[in-house]
């Protein structure tokens, strides 16, 4: 047996601060050059005043009415097979969140050379007090207001109106009546959503107990009796690989909070999915006349939220093959192995409608959204409950005598 | 609305009225109809309002290829003479509830 020397100094590992960082997840490089200068103008006059036209989902030059778009974000990266999708690749606009960023932009007008203070806070645009150019942040700075891909709404506001009206007008009876009489949907507000859309390369491996059913039969009589069954037992495992394209999740800490007794926010979840496919490059003049909301969570606190989606996916996807269980089945395992994810941050466009509204002491916000493209409508009524109460026990009471009438006729 | 839930809940009810009334589990039971149809009234109108149960469905609604399921199965045990329906704790239509994670 020999014993080994004991370690010196040169046998320790180097400290920790000078050992090489893992390498960074690669990127894909979605920044629009053309308009690092912040001045969006347009290509046929050079004028800067330019907005979305949501009918036609594109952008208007208010000078002279030219439209066009920005070319849409699958066609400028590579998607590829996905199932040769291999490691985690992040888009340019869905790195981490710097939280030393400052939200004040400082640009510099092209046009005269004027410095101009942007509040990405609040805004993604501002004029040059000097010279009227319309200036706007199309830089990807690293405080999650800039993704990489935008979806221009399409559902004009009046059509977001009409779907609101309709959806709540289907629900005025037991409506609460502060609700009916504030009711305006021509308040609604249109916001890009922020979102990180996912694709995926996973397999998933699940576990559980299966049952059969050999025999059924009865012992006893009259009254007695009873039904008994035999089965058969079964340990059952699945494998299942699969790709997933453009998984839609939430990147906003607060909208990604769906506790049903606090928040609303399920509603603006049912409205997914959107057409992704659809979306652009990064272009701030698209969210002129609209609102938008922050990034606030890196891929890495999204991963769980990913896996989680992976799992149910697989779960969907593998219950066909055990419906010969008739007894049915208990899943207890599973496991699911990524081999591969692409991330890109985006904007999606919602029209809101939000009332607030107190009953017990507690507030709640009720929302209802419509989808900006889709025109999908989901929402939140507050309840009248003395309404809602007195015609459950209307049908109760129906139900009641319906009961005792039958029971009068029987006997 | 009413007259709608009114129909259904009558539908649903007046088997197991009749049943009852021949004398399978007596009369008395019959009676808590009237307030499980109220409950039920209140529950599901409620719902319909507040939407509280309503989530993207991403399982079906976003683009996913899957290959072939593979897997097996062993039969491990025989059960005799049970009155349970079904196995315990069925969760293979819930996919969003989770198990134990491997690896």
């Amino acid at each position: 047996m020999t014993s080994l020397p004991p370690p010196g100094d040169g046998d320790l590992p180097p400290p920790l601060d000078t050992q090489i960082d893992p390498p960074a997840d690669p990127t894909i490089d979605t920044r629009n050059e053309r308009l690092d200068d912040g001045v969006n103008r347009c290509p046929q006059c050079g004028a800067t005043e330019i907005q979305l036209r949501p009918s036609a989902g594109m952008l208007v030059c208010l000078f002279c009415r030219h439209e066009w778009s920005e070319a849409r974000l699958d066609e400028t990266i590579a998607n590829g097979d996905l199932t040769e999708l291999r490691g985690r690749t992040i888009g340019s606009g869905a790195t981490d969140i710097d939280t030393g960023a400052d939200t004040l932009i400082t640009m510099k007008c092209a046009g005269c050379g004027a410095e101009v203070v942007v509040n990405t806070e609040e805004q993604m645009g501002a004029r040059c007090h000097w010279c009227r150019h319309v200036l706007t942040i199309n830089e990807q700075v690293p405080n999650g207001a800039v993704p990489d891909a935008v979806l221009p709404f399409k559902i004009t506001h009046d059509d977001a109106v009409a779907r609101i009206d309709a959806f709540a007008g289907k629900r005025r009876l037991f409506a609460d009546r502060g609700f009916l009489r504030e009711f305006e949907p021509d308040n609604i507000v249109g916001v890009y959503m922020p979102y990180m859309v996912v694709d995926s390369n996973a397999s998933a491996d699940i576990i559980g107990r299966g049952e059969i059913q050999t025999r059924r039969y009865t012992r006893g009589s009259g009254d007695d009796k009873e039904t008994f069954y035999d089965a058969d037992v079964y340990e059952v495992q699945r494998h299942v690989d699969f790709t997933v394209d453009d998984l839609t999740i939430e990147s906003s800490a607060e909208r990604a909070n769906m506790d049903s007794s606090t928040n609303t926010n399920n509603i603006i979840n049912t409205i997914l999915p959107f057409d992704t496919e659809n979306a652009v490059k990064w272009n701030a003049s698209y969210l002129t006349g609209f609102t938008s909301e922050k990034r606030d969570q890196d891929v890495a606190h999204l991963v769980p939220v990913v896996e989680n989606q992976l799992l149910s996916i697989a779960r969907s996807e593998v219950q066909s093959s055990v419906d010969h269980y008739d007894r049915g089945v208990r899943w207890e395992r599973e496991k699911v192995d990524i081999h591969g994810t692409r991330w890109v941050a985006m904007y999606l466009p919602v029209w809101l409608y939000s009332y607030y509204h107190e009953s017990g002491g507690k507030g709640l916000v009720h929302y209802i959204a419509v989808n900006g493209r889709t025109g999908e409508v989901m929402g939140s009524v507050p309840v009248s409950h003395p309404r809602l109460l007195a015609a459950a026990a209307a049908v109760g009471g129906v139900i009641e005598a319906i009961v005792i009438a039958i029971l009068v006729a029987a006997g | 609305m009413i007259a709608i839930l009114l129909n259904e809940l009558a539908s649903a009810l007046s088997p197991m009225a009749l049943a009852a009334a021949d004398g399978d589990g007596g009369p008395t039971w019959m009676l808590i109809l009237g307030p499980a149809g109220a409950g039920a009234t209140y529950f599901l109108s409620w719902r319909y309002y507040r939407n509280t149960h309503q989530s993207h469905a991403f399982e079906r609604e976003t683009r996913i290829e899957a290959q072939p399921v593979t897997g097996n199965d062993a039969k491990v045990k025989e059960i005799k003479g049970t009155k349970k329906t079904g196995i315990d704790g069925d969760n293979r239509t819930n996919h969003r509830q989770r198990v134990q994670r491997l690896g």
